[in-house]
């Protein structure tokens, strides 16, 4: 039946065939079909799409998800810019920090240097700035990288170094 | 909806709980919820494993606004707004990939898997994944927010208010989309009976 129906007897019908209607109403509307031989019709064919849309079963759910989810939150917060911003300043030995820092100061002025030749070519139209304090933050990301693994290699540098005393 | 209306939502009240720094408030809101989300983006994108990476993220997401969070909605609402949201924008992204391209790819399976399933059942079997097919192409020709409106109302039982306000439209508005979509499925899946 393609006739189009009032909002109404559509909203009853659809609420009807879900079964969500009370006794009441739902007599009532069963009243209303046993007269109307084209919303009987519209009823019938609206609970065949509802038994089809029943049959749609979702598949199994992965026994891992939640271990995958709570994965990918372990992982947002291990990379996270504060997270690692705070791990690099994280107070060491000086013996330590003091090679790290110059070493981080070192690749600063060389990034520096090397964006910014401003001795050789005139100063560049705003555009250009906006594009260098971009840069400027993936040199500090970049360098914070370096920091990270110059503290993994340290303690195991002073190990061997240790060991190779020992012998 | 103020505190004190949340006191009614119980997922809201874990949720605040999560804000104040509780994991297994978390841990409660992911068990209860993952089936209902992963199901619903299955069933908007047709694909389980882009559905549960949907999915993770949309929990993701959850977590990643701990903070800010306010029951200014049900808790509900707001989680199928996320997923919603993501898997449409999945589909847009998808669409300008594959087009119809996979919902081509049922039908050529049919022959194959006719030759190789050999059991009893096999002929009746067929013809239940047939069916399967055909229903959920009809719901993938659907446009998509018709789509989403019918999943929610169908197989989360949201009433026309909630279904509202997770897509951002008015329930007129919602009940128009919905009656539009059932409109639809009429004429195509109507012929089916009860499978």
């Amino acid at each position: 039946m393609n006739r189009p129906m009032e909002s109404r007897n559509q909203e009853m019908l659809v609420t009807y065939t879900a079964g969500e209607l009370d006794v009441e109403t739902a007599s009532a509307f069963e009243g209303h079909l046993a007269g109307c031989p084209a919303c009987r019709s519209v009823a019938a064919e609206q609970s065949a799409v509802w038994n089809a849309l029943n049959a749609w079963e979702a598949p199994a759910i992965s026994p891992d998800f939640n271990r995958r989810v709570y994965r990918r939150i372990e992982n947002e917060a291990r990379f996270s810019w504060w997270e690692r911003l705070t791990r690099a300043l994280r107070p060491m030995p000086l013996r330590q920090a003091l090679p790290l820092a110059a070493a981080a100061g070192l690749l600063l002025m060389a990034g520096l240097l090397l964006r910014h030749p401003n001795n050789i070519t005139p100063a560049q139209p705003r555009a250009e700035t906006v594009r260098a304090e971009t840069v400027r933050a993936e040199q500090v990301e970049s360098t914070l990288d370096d920091l990270e693994l110059l503290r993994q290699f340290t303690p195991a540098s002073s190990a061997e170094n240790g060991h190779s005393d020992a012998m | 909806m103020g505190v004190a209306a949340a006191a009614l939502d119980y997922d809201a009240e874990l949720m605040l709980r999560v804000k104040d720094g509780d994991g297994a408030s978390f841990g409660m809101l992911l068990e209860k919820h993952r089936a209902a989300v992963i199901h619903f983006v299955y069933r908007l994108v047709q694909e389980q494993p882009v559905a549960e990476e949907l999915a993770q993220e949309v929990f993701l997401r959850v977590y990643r606004s701990r903070s800010s969070y306010e029951p200014t909605a049900k808790f509900t609402t707001w989680l199928f707004r996320i997923a919603t949201h993501l898997a449409l924008n999945w589909l847009r992204d998808e669409k300008h990939e594959r087009g119809q391209e996979r919902l081509d790819d049922g039908s050529p399976d049919l022959p194959a898997r006719q030759v190789l399933d050999r059991r009893p059942s096999a002929e009746q079997d067929l013809m239940h994944r047939a069916k399967l097919d055909e229903i959920r192409q009809a719901v993938a020709a659907l446009p998509e927010k018709q789509r989403a409106a019918v999943l929610m109302h169908k197989y989360e039982e949201m009433d026309y208010s909630q279904i509202a306000k997770v897509l951002g439209c008015s329930a007129s508005a919602t009940k128009s989309l919905l009656f539009r979509a059932y409109t639809t499925l009429r004429a195509g899946l109507a012929h089916l009976g009860n499978i």
